[in-house]
Formats: C-alpha cells, structure tokens, sequence
C-alpha cells in the first residue's frame, strides 16, 4: 500500500515536471534541467556507493567515460539503434563498474579510494592520449542522439527522457535500499567484521555498490553524449569525479532525497558560475571542506535532524524490561550428537602462542564454557572457530564438516552465530535492522528482485521482520524496536547483539564474554536466557568470566591457560583442579599440568 | 643500446627521487595521524609555483608574470626561492591540518578525504586565478645545458634533484631513528594515547608531521619545475605516483616508500623508452600486481585489528 502510494507520487511529481519543462520555450533553462537529470542519476547511484555501502570512490569520471564513449563509438561507427546503443553502453559501464570493485578485495579505506582516483586519472589519459580510437581534445563527431519515430529528440523531449531516468532509478534504488541487499551495504559501512559474522557476503556486496553506482553514472555519460552528439577528452577530468562525489555528500549520503538536492542545487550554482570557472572551482573546493564542518550529513541530513529536535521533546528513553519468561520461538531442531570437533588447534602471534594443540568436543544442546586468565587465548579461538581467524594448524570439525579456511559468511550460514566481546552492532541502525540482518544469510531474495521489488522480495523481507520482532520479543526488546541501536543502554546492546546472532538460526552459538558489563541482576537474567536458548535446542560455547554464572548454566567447563588447555569436565570437576586453581589463583610450587 | 638504458635509469632514479620525497610525506602523516592529505599533488605544485614567484620578484618582475624571458635568477634567488617554498609549504601544511584534518579525523567514513581534497581544489583556484592554467619554464640553479660524460647526456637540475633528495631522505631516516624527536614521532604512530600519557605533545607532533609532509611536497616541486615546467596541473600525477610508490612500498615503513618511489621512476622511465601512452598503465599495473600479492605493500608491515 505505502508502496503505491510513493509510486503514485513520484509519477505525479515527474509529471508536473514534464509539464513545466513543456511550458519553458528557453533552451538554455531546458539544458539546466537536462543537466540535473544527469546528475541526479549520477548521484543516485553514487549514494548507493557512498552513503550505503561506505565505500568512497573518486574515479567516477571513469565510468562515466565509459558509459559516453561506449555510446559515442556504438553509434558513430555502427548503424545500431540508439536505444539500444544508450542500453549496451551502461552494461559496458557496469562492467567497468566491477573492475573498480576489483580492488576493494584487497585493499580498504584510504587505500581504495587511493586506487579508485588512479583509475579515473587513467581513464583520462586512455581517452586524451589514445587519439586514433577516441579521438583526444578533437573528439568524436557524429553520435546518434536517441530518437522517437525515427525523429531526433527535441529539448523538451531530452528533458522528459531525463526525468523519466531519474523517476526510475529512484524507485529502484529506493526498492534496492529498503532490502536485504540495502541493509547488508548499511552493515558493511558500519562494521564488515561483524556484517561478515552475520552472514553477509561483504565483498560481493561492495561489487553490487560499485556496479549500481557504474550504470548510472555511464547512463548519464551516455545520455550527455548522445545529447551533445559530440564528446571530447575535456569532458572527463577529475574535477568531474570530485563534483559527483559532492553532489552526494552535499545533498546528504546516505538519504534517498540527498542527491536530489544535491543535483538541483548543484546544477543551479554550477551554471550560475559557469562563466568564471576559477570560482566555479573555488566554491566547489570551499564546499568540499566546510559543508561538511556544518552539515556533517548534508542538506538533508541537517533538515533530518531539526526535525527530529523538534519532535523528540519530552519523549521518554529506553526503560530496561525483563527478558520475557516464556516464548515459543522455534529454532531449527538438530538431533543429538557431536557437534563440533576440535583437533590440535595452534595459532602463533609473532611468539606469543594463543593456541597450542587445543583438541576439544562440543555435544548438542549442551552449554559449554569456556575460562581461563585473561591472555589465555579464549577469543582467539573464538575467532578461529568463525573463520575470523585462520589456525596455524589443526582442524575444526563443524558438523560433519572441515570449515578451515572457509570464509566467514559461509560459516555463519553453516549454523554458528556469534557475539563479540566489545560489541559489535551495527550502532545507527535500528534494533530491527539490526536483528533483521542476521536473517540475512537464511534470506532468499537477490538483487534483481529486490531492485525491482518483487512481491517475492516483499514476502522474504515480511518473514524475516516477523522473525525478527519475535526474536526481540523473547530478549524484552521489542518495544525499542525502532531506537538505533547504539542510544540503548549499555546491557540492552548485549541482548541485541544475541538475538542478531540468534536470528541467524545457529546450531552453535559463540558468546565472547556475554555478561561483560552487566550488574550482577541481568547477569542472573541473562543466565536465564541462555538456559532457556540451550533447551530450544541450541548449542552455546560461551567464554565468561563471571564464575558464578558460568558454574550455574553450564554442563560442560574448558580451561585454557596461555593457550594450552590446562583442563575439561563439568563444573564441579573443574573447579576441583588443581591446575584451574593454580592458573587463577598461582602457587608456590609448579604444577604438573594434566593435559 | 646500453647508453639508452643507462640513461634512462639515471633519469628514472631523478623522476624517482621526486616521488619518493612525496611518498616519504604520505607516509609520515599516515603513520602519526592515520589519515592522508589527498591534495598532496597539488601541494607539490604550489610548491613549485611559491619558489616561482621568488625567482620572479629577483629577476625584478611581478609575481604574477608567466616568464623569465630567459633572465636567470641566480644562485642567490634560487637559495631563497627553495627556503620559501619550504617554508610557506609547511605553513600549508599546518593550515589543513587545523582546518582539514583535526576536525574530521575522529569522524566516520573518512570526512577527512573530503576535505583534504576540498583544501587542495582551493589551493589550485587561487594559484590558477593568478597565474592561469599555462605552465611555466623555470631556469635551473645549475643551468639547462646538457652534460655530456661517457656518451651520456644528463640534465644538470636532475643530477641536483637526485643528490639533494637522498641527503634529505638521509638526514629524514637519520632523525626518525637516532633521535628522541624521531621516536616521539613512531611512539605517536604506534599508540597516540599513550605516547600522550608519556609527556609526548601529540598534537604537537602531528602538525609537524603535516608541515614536514607539505614541506618534501614543495620541495620536490621546486626541484622538478625545472625539468617539467611548472604548472598547476602537474602535481596531481606526481601526487597520484607518490602515493602508488607508498602503496609498493608500504605506507607504514618510510624506507620502503622511498624504495618504491625510485622503483616506479626507473620502471617509468623504461616504459617510456618504449612507448609514452603506456608510463600510467604500467605503473598502475605494477601497484595492482603488488597489492595482490601483498596487500600491505613489498616492505610494509600488517596491521591488525583486534575483534
């Protein structure tokens, strides 16, 4: 319904624009209008690059060469349709797209957007200095424009065709942002580790964002090509690349209206200083470093906020409630057995050897501990288990399977879920999203039925919210359901970051230091919680240092001490070791450790 | 044949010194502040473009002009030409730190990229505001004429450019090793909170890692001018090659910058004896083949994030 309703008003709106740009007789007006489209495109794209996935790219100059001397050759030495030429040249442009992303595989942060501008400077060159294929400063003459009835479009109609692109690619990359997929970049900007740990696929992921962000941005070269029907090297430079980047973190990243503004408001000072280009340039430069002083998040991001000053007055905070005594959740069910075999596990930083030939077994439906001093390597195997870590040596033997060198993602969709000692949730996210993440692995729309909506996408995303809610039900959450996660307090954050870790449907769940933080009554509520979880069938291994706890819930203790498993057995045995009680508390004489 | 390739790896190791002056400026604020300055090409031109304008005022004409019209300078003009672009480089320098980076560094999402290239867009406008976008012959402080030896011809200013680089990387390596100075400055890389609680004046050090880092820019500019003509376009590929030369190397360990920056001025050079179009891509080929294999650059050490 809300859906039909957005769709209703964009085709109004797009409608009165079309209308008002049939009404301007004036072309250079009509040419400012056109251009904003362009950008607009442009910067949509760009939006789902910067402000969803967190990735800043500085090459875009690049992919918008790509799209217009796609075009500019595909006409201009072809006899092909120029529909479908305008069509073939964003597929060569998402193609160039996935090899900007090439890079992100290996390198993060300042370094790729080191390598996004090298590739813009390189484009640049290819197109100046490469003259007998493109032509250089002469440039290439004779582009087709897109026609209607065999007929060149007039400005009016190149205006309309913009709106009509623009009115598109909004809708999609709003479907696009409000799904899995949208999520799963938000996650990735926020955290990778912990969005890998909750069974995104992070690199795949960026690859969608610089693709989305490559089509647009090659339709808007095309279209300004074909429009032209003329292009030239002094079209791509990297002044061009850094404008695309401002049109988005002016408007607001990360806001579906940001690049609308940032395109209107752009384009208009854009031509209103075009005859003074060193200005042009200066203003662009001022922008640059001090919108960003003033409206960290951009226009929209400024306007966002007043808003929510202004309706937030007087509003009540997070209160703390009990975890729900009883919930009828269901997970699903895996039998009995060995779940999780553990051989002669070894890891090495530089000397220090968190791990020395750990060998241990975990049984289903049990909870199992694992203590040891601080230092012992308790996280680290942790982290290994996940695949966050690689073993030295050894093997894991997760039901059934070896998951050694198997990716995070993978792992976590293999049925282990996890918590992490510092917290890690995706802290401007909502509680719901959040917790909807960890559904993410156990979703099954992609990205072409998310960009488009599907009423199958509509469906996934339905469940996993229902799930999801349930979930935050049985922690005594779901009230804050719409707070972002990182204004709750403290102890909430850590039922968040559980029921995240139980959304993604875990046999095995890893708890690094669960009560970390907590007052001695949420740490008997929590306990609680993880008896209840252990009887819905779930296996818990979780490291803890709050003694008491631990010797209440769990079956099953595991002592490591400078990564040597010093002892195993059920709480009372354990704590009748003589090693445990050296390792904790020292002795006088050494000990021979029983391993 | 081997002259030819003798001497383009003797002009490969000059173009080389010039980036590795700028990689050794990335390096050194990457590993105090954790955060880059994007414009560093352009610094690299105001650079050259500051020690023109003293030369200019020497030989009597205004600032503004666009040519010597073949009056040289002097030695005299060239010394005071090279101190003021070391000097107001490294006021620049400290400049974008308190306005650029210190209050985006603790921002998410890297706001600081953003607003190190907005002070460089700024800094180009106002350079091509006075003086316009065509590029400049500068006199040399040694002279233009070539120098022939063993069959070789050599430009003077490169020979100049090569020897002063590597007494300053030397004096730089120098300081950062054996002084207390030096090891304030890696303490602050290592841990900057606790190199605070050491007495170690952090902010202190992280200006004058900027101005340091914008004062090799500027001298690396002044000292190309002479061979590539300044212009105001120029640093941004010097600029994107010292960073390529980082990235070989290593961002985090300065010796292996400055490795990288000779490594990609010989390989330039000998691309270019076979075919100009071909210098970039073979440069980036090169930082892509070694991010590949080793992400963290050829002497660069990995840094870990604790989860």
């Amino acid at each position: 319904m809300k859906a039909l309703k957005h769709l209703f008003g964009v085709a109004v709106v797009s409608l009165a624009l079309c209308f008002v740009a049939g009404a301007l007789n004036n072309d250079y007006y009509l040419r400012i209008g056109f251009m904003m489209c362009v950008y607009y495109l442009c910067a949509a794209g760009m939006n789902v690059l910067v402000g969803f996935a967190g990735q800043k790219s500085l090459g875009q100059a690049g992919l918008f060469a790509a799209g217009a001397y796609s075009v500019a050759l595909l006409t201009s030495m072809t006899s092909i349709n120029p529909w479908l030429a305008l069509l073939l040249s964003a597929v060569v442009a998402g193609v160039c797209g996935v090899l900007i992303a090439l890079p992100s595989l290996r390198v993060k942060g300042p370094y790729l957007a080191m390598v996004t501008l090298a590739f813009g400077i390189v484009v640049e060159k290819i197109v100046t200095e490469w003259t007998d294929v493109f032509g250089g400063a002469q440039g290439i003459f004779g582009i087709r424009p897109l026609t209607w009835n065999d007929v060149p479009l007039t400005s009016q109609q190149w205006v309309w065709v913009g709106i009509a692109f623009a009115a598109v690619a909004h809708l999609l990359i709003r479907n696009l942002s409000m799904s899995r997929i949208g999520r799963a970049m938000l996650s990735l900007q926020a955290d990778e580790i912990a969005s890998a740990s909750v069974g995104v696929r992070v690199y795949r992921a960026k690859v969608m964002a610089f693709v989305v962000a490559a089509v647009t941005c090659g339709i808007a070269g095309a279209l300004v090509a074909q429009q032209n029907q003329y292009i030239n090297s002094d079209f791509i430079n990297f002044h061009l690349s850094i404008f695309i980047l401002l049109l988005v973190l002016f408007g607001g990243m990360g806001n579906i209206y940001g690049p609308l503004v940032g395109a209107v408001a752009l384009t208009l000072i854009d031509s209103a200083l075009s005859s003074w280009p060193s200005i042009q340039h200066f203003v662009y430069g001022a922008l640059l470093l001090f919108a960003l002083y003033v409206m960290p998040a951009g226009v929209t991001g400024a306007i966002v906020q007043i808003w929510h000053r202004a309706k937030s007055k007087g509003r009540a905070t997070n209160q703390s409630t009990a975890v729900s005594t009883e919930s009828n959740i269901t997970f699903p069910s895996c039998g009995t057995g060995e779940l999780l075999k553990v051989e002669d596990l070894c890891k090495a930083f530089g000397g220090v050897k968190t791990a020395q030939r750990v060998s241990f077994r975990l049984q289903r439906g049990h909870v199992h501990a694992l203590i040891g001093p601080n230092g012992a390597g308790k996280s680290t195997m942790i982290n290994m288990l996940t695949g966050i870590l690689r073993p030295d040596s050894g093997n894991i033997q997760f039901s059934g399977k070896s998951t050694v060198g198997l990716p995070v993602h993978v792992i976590c969709s293999l049925g282990m879920g996890r918590t992490f000692q510092n917290l890690r949730l995706f802290g401007e996210l909502s509680v719901l999203s959040n917790v909807m993440l960890g559904r993410h692995s156990r979703m099954r729309n992609g990205f072409l039925s998310s960009l488009f909506g599907l009423p199958s996408a509509h469906r996934q995303e339905h469940i996993a919210r229902d799930r999801a809610l349930s979930l935050l039900e049985m922690v005594g959450l779901a009230h804050l359901a719409h707070m972002p996660a990182g204004s709750l307090a403290y102890g909430l954050q850590r039922r968040v970051e559980l029921a995240r870790a139980l959304a993604t449907d875990p046999q095995l769940l890893l708890l690094d230091e669960p009560a970390a933080g907590l007052n001695p009554q949420e740490t008997d509520e929590l306990g609680d919680l993880l008896v209840k979880i252990a009887r819905k069938g779930i296996t818990i291994l979780m490291v803890e240092h709050h003694m008491d706890m631990v010797m209440r819930v769990s079956d099953h203790v595991i002592v490591l001490d400078y990564g040597v498993k010093i002892a195993e057995g059920t709480p009372q045995q354990v704590q009748d070791n003589p090693a445990v009680i050296a390792a904790y508390l020292g002795t006088d004489e050494p000990v021979a450790i029983a391993a | 044949m081997t002259i030819a390739l003798i001497q383009a790896l003797l002009s490969g190791l000059a173009v080389g010194s010039a980036y590795a002056l700028v990689s050794l400026g990335f390096s050194v604020t990457f590993t105090t502040t954790k955060t880059l300055n994007f414009s560093h090409g352009e610094f690299v031109s105001a650079g050259a473009f500051i020690g023109m304008s003293v030369l200019f005022l020497a030989v009597g004409k205004p600032l503004t002009s666009t040519s010597f019209g073949g009056v040289d300078p002097g030695a005299l003009a060239q010394l005071s030409g090279l101190a003021a672009a070391l000097a107001v480089m490294g006021l620049i320098g400290w400049l974008l730190f308190v306005l650029g980076v210190r209050p985006f560094a603790r921002r998410p999402g890297m706001a600081w990229v953003m607003s190190t290239l907005g002070f460089g867009v700024i800094l180009q406008s106002v350079g091509l505001a006075i003086w316009g976008p065509k590029p400049v012959v500068v006199p040399s402080p040694v002279g233009d004429d070539i120098l022939h030896f063993f069959g070789l011809g050599v430009r003077p200013q490169e020979l100049l450019m090569l020897s002063v680089s590597v007494v300053v990387m030397l004096v730089f390596d120098f300081v950062m090793q054996r002084t207390l100075i030096g090891n304030a400055l890696r303490a602050v890389a290592q841990n900057p909170s606790v190199a605070s609680l050491m007495g170690i004046p952090v902010t202190k050090m992280m200006i004058g890692a900027f101005m340091v880092s914008s004062a090799l820019a500027g001298l690396s500019g002044f000292m190309l001018a002479p061979i590539a003509q300044a212009s105001l376009f120029m640093g941004l590929a010097v600029g994107l090659k010292g960073f390529s030369a980082a990235m070989v190397g290593g961002l985090n360990n300065p010796r292996g910058c400055v490795i990288g920056g000779f490594l990609l001025g010989v390989l330039e050079s000998f691309v270019n004896l076979w075919s100009a179009q071909w210098r970039e891509v073979a440069i980036f080929g090169l930082v892509i083949l070694v991010l590949a294999f080793k992400p963290n650059g050829l002497f660069g050490t990995k840094m870990v994030e604790k989860v």
